[in-house]
């Protein structure tokens, strides 16, 4: 594995990203960002949902628990907009609940992942030679893992109640390597800058170095990485429920919800739609956003596009 | 050639070793493979309990166990790698990992393969009418639907492509896509003709609902790589030299747009394994990933263990392959 | 989507006849015309090709080997006993059974014309051999046999065999009630299985080695012996079994040439495969209620029915506040029974009875109502609320308090499946109307929880079948391994031995009714119901019908199985 190429990241080697034009900077990939139409949407309804899943509980009567009041299997009507279940949850309360763990367990690994994974990276890349060589293979460990079946390993092992945060520090462990391959290769391109010379002659310490000018200069793989990330751990997560190795009821995940209502499509399709398509919505965003933040944040590629 | 490979399947070894140690320690620290029995009603007998810890080699310290894993030096001759064995089974004092693995490794290759091969064709297809057709509604209807199958769990597209298939029946008033099974009884004494019906009919389901994960992000990747190429000096260079159009695409676009593609192809194969141990229980194939769910269930740490060290090697294997093909694909060399 | 698959459906009609014959043909390999190929479900993987060993056997197993193991009679769908007298010469006699006056003997005669697949007939041998290796190692038949049904092979001191007949003495001052049980479908093993395909591998089942090591060839050899209507003529235990008839079968000739048992681990399937012709039908494990209203609606046959295994909440009365036996019938008094079945089960499987009897089903004859006069699992919240009251509990705003202390929480358990995890939602639900708190810990591994007593309410199901006389003593007596809330009542132990060790059934329910009685006071263990299971058959097929007693499920009757006219 020591000579796999790595893919073709994108990546700003640009002088130009460095020192005072930070600002215009900021401004132009803001205004590329906000030409990216679909981009654009998907924020807007992902920010959205967001708020619907962490402020929404507060507003709505049901949270996702059973109450005795809540007749069973009703389908969408006023009282119950989406409906009800066999024990008698409202499915609203549900899915915003569902739809609030998912994103917890999403946004943690995301925020796990890019951290270990740039550090990781930016230190590989900066320290090079024989270091760079051990740390890559450590990489390469993660890498040759199939993460769902290595997640569900430890999960499944792990006994009695899974909840949120187990579920996201499980895959968190196991999914930073992709952005650490992604920030060696920036860094290894920006380490023989002047301005890295320059800081280093300055008598710079490497992890200053490695936090104060290496990584603010991949920002730009670093950030569309990460939030690549976070639709890969919402997929993940529902894999691991449909193999009921994932948050365990009472709680509720969309994944869960996914799983559990797999028969119902044409029955109680209330059960089966709304939680599938918020899921596929959100990582349908999430990829548009992904997409848009590509745009903006290189350059280069844009041009090539343009 | 042989030389560069020998040296690279080499390379490997301390990879694989580094990542089974690393599975190792995790599994053994997260589960108890006797718990079952320890907790069963009646509670079995201490020497029962015994007996297990010794067959298991759960009596020894965790190091001592793993040198053992590696090399069976000092077990009863049912464990070390290097011998082949690879180390006793919690399901039964009879249940053969290695047997049983590779019984079901032909099973899972099968999709697998028929996986891989359907996404990157049609992920080099989608890619280049992508690239090449850039902006016009052929591109954002690919696009959209790249996007599309990244954002859908495998197993619920799996549950739609199966009522589609059944619907696809009634409508045409014969059977022809199965929704359970890998079809290798029905194959049985049939003529060429059969067989060939009878994988298609076994095989199209899912083959479409792994392949698409990977067919999404491998067409993006390949409409990316094309447009660079596109816009790149050499292909102008070859365009103002007035070749055909269609010769610069075949032979020296698509040829260098390839090469990340193969790279990026080589590591998602370890996505494709995940995926595959989701669609074989949603099309009941008894492939790796039932032997992976039961292994999980009832705390069978060999197997895990092997399991794990098998998906290891295929990745790495599909990482060699990648390499030699980017020294076939890449221009440099073979430019004319 | 439903609307649109019935369209379909209606304009495929002209064509049906074409497709059952390539729901035929889907069916297996080599086909020739117009033969009856039969494709059945059996909803998991059988871990072993023997039905006896506590590890292999399971009703998974036993489905795979119907009608390829021989029984001496079985339970049938309406809860009747009958002998197979096409195994048997005649019914078994019982010739004494009175321990006082002699040792408890009994004797089975084989028919003249049963023969093994090979030719070889079968004999009081074949019995001997099964009860040696269904007794537990120390009894000192078989070294390394792991029974799963070890309580009445036990019991054993002696065997003599002349021929086809078999008589079993059983050990001083023991008596079996259940006699008739040791070789018939519910017995550990599902049947008998041969004694001469030891000899003939080497083996002498008399040296406790080797029977050992015949007893794991049976769990580890694909059979190709039968003893049935059907023979296994091809399969692994991974993905299905092929049968074929029995050429060698002195009975009523089998109507099908093939049937494939499949295995399916996954009841979402269940639904687009029979619609496809995959399938022509199963007995789910499981109760679902979505694949029950879907097959509805595809037009088969669909029975739901209560199954064997009934579902019921247990106190750990170890607890410090569930030590209280006034708290203990309170929760059961606040724990809505009727409402926990109706939302589980009510839509697909509207007429649902509540269990009343731990140990006896409505429909036997020994069956007394224990629970509604006791007012426990009623639901009936001012009733709790006044035994707690009684009893110096005080409500402090939603918490119930005792002497200013919160009462709880409680650890509120059970496995992973959807009804009892909707159940358990439920009594959650319920109990917080008392001020009692409680918190949802789902496992996957029951019997360590039990085992450990790492509970204080639990739901779980015990396995029930006509068979009744050990129950109260492995559920409640206070040694037992199984009364896992550690209940301990001296009228409970009594009545419990005593059910177990009756010389006859009559008097063997007269006390078992009596133990339940002595129990439903403790607000130990509140039956709920028998989880209903479902049933669905193509109508392609004739004769059958799923069978709720038997472990063979609808496939108790698999050499009747016919295709319709």
């Amino acid at each position: 594995m020591s000579e796999t190429k790595v893919p073709p990241a994108p990546r700003s080697t640009d002088a130009e990203s460095v020192g005072g034009a930070e600002r215009t900077q900021l401004q132009m990939i803001l205004s590329r960002f906000v030409r990216h139409r679909a981009a654009m949407v998907s924020l807007v309804v992902l920010v959205l949902i967001v708020l619907g899943a962490f402020l929404g509980p507060f507003l709505w009567r049901w949270d996702h628990l059973v109450h005795l009041e809540i007749p069973a299997s009703v389908p969408p009507g006023p009282e119950h907009p989406l409906g009800t279940t066999t024990a008698g949850h409202d499915v609203l309360g549900q899915l915003m609940r569902g739809a609030q763990q998912t994103l917890k367990v999403a946004f943690t690994v995301s925020i796990m992942g890019t951290v270990v994974g740039s550090l990781w990276g930016a230190a590989s890349g900066y320290y090079g030679g024989r270091v760079d060589a051990l740390m890559m293979r450590v990489v390469d460990v993660f890498m040759i893992v199939p993460l769902l079946v290595m997640v569900a390993a430890i999960a499944g092992n792990v006994r009695g109640g899974t909840t949120w945060y187990a579920v996201a520090l499980i895959i968190g462990f196991f999914a930073w390597a992709q952005i650490a391959r992604v920030v060696r290769g920036v860094v290894l391109s920006l380490r023989e800058q002047e301005f890295v010379e320059a800081a280093k002659a300055a008598g710079a310490s490497p992890s200053w170095i490695i936090v104060r000018h290496l990584l603010p200069n991949a920002a730009g793989p670093i950030i569309v990485a990460a939030t690549l990330l976070i639709a890969v751990a919402i997929l993940l997560e529902a894999g691991m429920s449909f193999l009921q190795f994932g948050i365990q009821p009472p709680d509720i995940s969309l994944g869960q919800m996914i799983g559990d209502a797999r028969t119902a499509a044409s029955t109680r399709p209330w059960l089966f739609y709304p939680p599938g398509v918020l899921l596929l919505v959100v990582c349908l965003t999430i990829n548009f956003i992904g997409d848009g933040l590509r745009d903006a944040l290189d350059p280069r590629q844009t041009m090539v596009r343009r | 050639m042989l030389v560069y490979t020998v040296r690279r399947v080499l390379g490997a070894i301390p990879i694989l070793l580094l990542a089974s140690v690393l599975t190792f320690v995790l599994i053994d620290v997260s589960g108890d493979p006797l718990a079952d029995l320890r907790m069963q009603q009646p509670p079995p007998d201490p020497s029962v309990i015994q007996l297990q810890e010794e067959r298991l080699y759960l009596d020894r310290s965790m190091p001592e166990r793993y040198w053992l894993w590696i090399t069976g030096i000092g077990g009863n001759g049912d464990i070390g790698l290097l011998q082949g064995k690879f180390g006793p089974s919690t399901q039964s004092a009879t249940y053969d990992i290695g047997e049983n693995l590779f019984l079901r490794l032909g099973t899972t290759l099968r999709l697998v393969g028929a996986a891989m091969v359907f996404a990157l064709g049609l992920a080099v297809l989608a890619g280049v009418v992508s690239a090449m057709r850039q902006y016009s509604k052929l591109d954002y209807t690919l696009t959209f639907i790249g996007f599309l199958a990244l954002a859908m769990p495998v197993f619920w597209f799996a549950g739609i492509m199966q009522q589609a298939g059944v619907g696809f029946n009634e409508l045409v008033g014969s059977q022809v896509f199965a929704t359970i099974g890998d079809g290798t009884y029905q194959a049985q004494g049939q003529d060429l003709w059969g067989r060939i019906t009878n994988a298609f009919a076994y095989m199209t389901l899912p083959t479409i609902v792994l392949m698409l994960t990977s067919f999404a992000s491998w067409s993006r990747y390949q409409r990316t790589s094309m447009l660079e190429v596109l816009n790149s000096d050499y292909v102008r260079l070859a365009r103002a030299k007035g070749l055909p159009n269609r010769v610069v695409i075949r032979r020296h676009a698509l040829r260098t747009a390839l090469i990340p593609l193969t790279t990026v192809a080589a590591v998602g194969i370890a996505g494709i394994i995940d995926g595959a141990i989701l669609t074989e229980r949603v099309f009941q194939w008894r492939g790796l990933g039932e032997f992976f769910i039961a292994a999980v269930e009832k705390n069978d740490s060999y197997a895990l263990m092997a399991w794990l060290l098998l998906s290891g090697v295929l990745v790495i294997l599909a990482n060699l392959i990648a390499d030699l093909l980017y020294g076939v694909l890449d221009p440099r060399i073979r430019y004319e | 989507m439903h609307k649109r698959r019935k369209t379909l459906a209606l304009a495929a009609a002209g064509t049906s006849a074409l497709m059952a014959l390539t729901a035929c043909s889907g069916g297996g390999g080599g086909d020739g015309e117009g033969e009856k190929v039969v494709t059945w479900v059996i909803n998991s993987l059988p871990a072993a090709w023997g039905s006896i060993s506590a590890a292999g056997g399971s009703v998974y197993t036993v489905q795979m080997l119907s009608g390829v193991l021989p029984y001496t009679g079985q339970w049938q769908p309406d809860a009747t006993y009958e002998y197979d007298l096409n195994v048997l010469a005649e019914e078994p006699t019982l010739i004494n059974e009175d321990p006082e006056a002699g040792p408890f003997e009994f004797s089975f005669t084989l028919h003249e014309d049963a023969v093994w697949s090979d030719g070889t007939p079968m004999t009081g041998e074949d019995l001997r051999v099964t009860m040696m290796m269904s007794a537990s190692p120390t009894e000192g038949y078989c070294t390394t046999c792991d029974s799963r049904g070890t309580t009445g092979p036990d019991m054993v001191e002696e065997v003599e065999v002349d021929g086809k007949t078999a008589t079993f003495r059983l050990k001083e001052g023991l008596a079996n009630p259940e006699w008739m049980a040791m070789f018939d479908a519910h017995s550990a093993g599902g049947g008998f299985y041969p004694a001469h395909l030891a000899e003939e591998n080497g083996w002498d089942v008399d040296d406790p080695d080797q029977l050992g090591e015949y007893y794991t060839w049976l769990h580890e050899t694909r059979p190709e012996w039968s003893g049935g209507p059907y023979q296994i003529v091809d399969g692994d235990l991974e993905n299905q079994v092929v049968k074929e008839p029995n050429p060698e079968w002195w009975g009523e000739t089998p109507k099908l040439d093939r049937v494939i048992m499949s295995y399916n681990t996954d009841e979402g399937t269940f639904v687009n495969a029979f619609q496809n012709g995959e399938i022509d039908g199963a007995n789910p494990a499981q109760y679902s209620e979505d694949v029950i209203t879907q097959i509805e609606g595809i037009g088969a046959t669909l029975t739901v029915g209560e199954g064997n295994i009934w579902e019921h909440i247990d106190i750990n009365t170890k607890n410090e506040f569930l030590s209280d036996v006034e708290l203990r019938r309170a929760i059961f008094t606040a724990i809505d029974r009727d409402q926990i079945a109706s939302r589980n089960f009510g839509a697909g499987y509207p007429d649902y009875e509540l269990k009343n009897n731990h140990i006896f089903s409505s429909d036997s004859e020994y069956y007394e109502d224990h629970i509604t006069d006791s007012g426990q699992g009623s639901g009936d919240i001012e009733a709790a609320t006044e035994i707690l009251e009684e009893a110096g509990y005080e409500l402090d705003g939603d918490t119930l308090t005792l002497d200013g202390e919160q009462v709880g929480p409680f650890r509120l358990r059970s496995t992973d499946t959807v009804v009892r995890s909707n159940s358990l939602q439920l009594i959650q639900a319920q109990l917080a109307e008392i001020g009692i708190e409680t918190t949802i810990e789902m496992t996957d591994d029951l019997g360590g929880m039990l085992g450990g007593t790492e509970y204080d309410i639990v739901q779980f199901g015990w396995s029930g079948t006509p068979y009744f006389t050990s129950s109260p003593q492995q559920f409640w007596h206070s040694e037992s391994e199984s009364n896992f809330g550690g209940l301990e009542n001296d009228e409970v132990d009594e009545h419990a031995i005593a059910a177990g060790t009756a010389p006859s059934l009559d008097e063997a329910a007269e006390h078992a009714n009596a133990a339940v009685a002595a129990v439903v006071p403790e607000a130990y263990s509140l039956p709920i119901m028998a989880e209903p299971n479902y049933f669905f058959v193509s109508d392609r097929l004739a004769n059958v019908e799923d069978n709720l007693q038997s472990s063979y499920r609808a496939t108790y009757n698999i050499g009747e199985w016919d295709i319709a006219e």
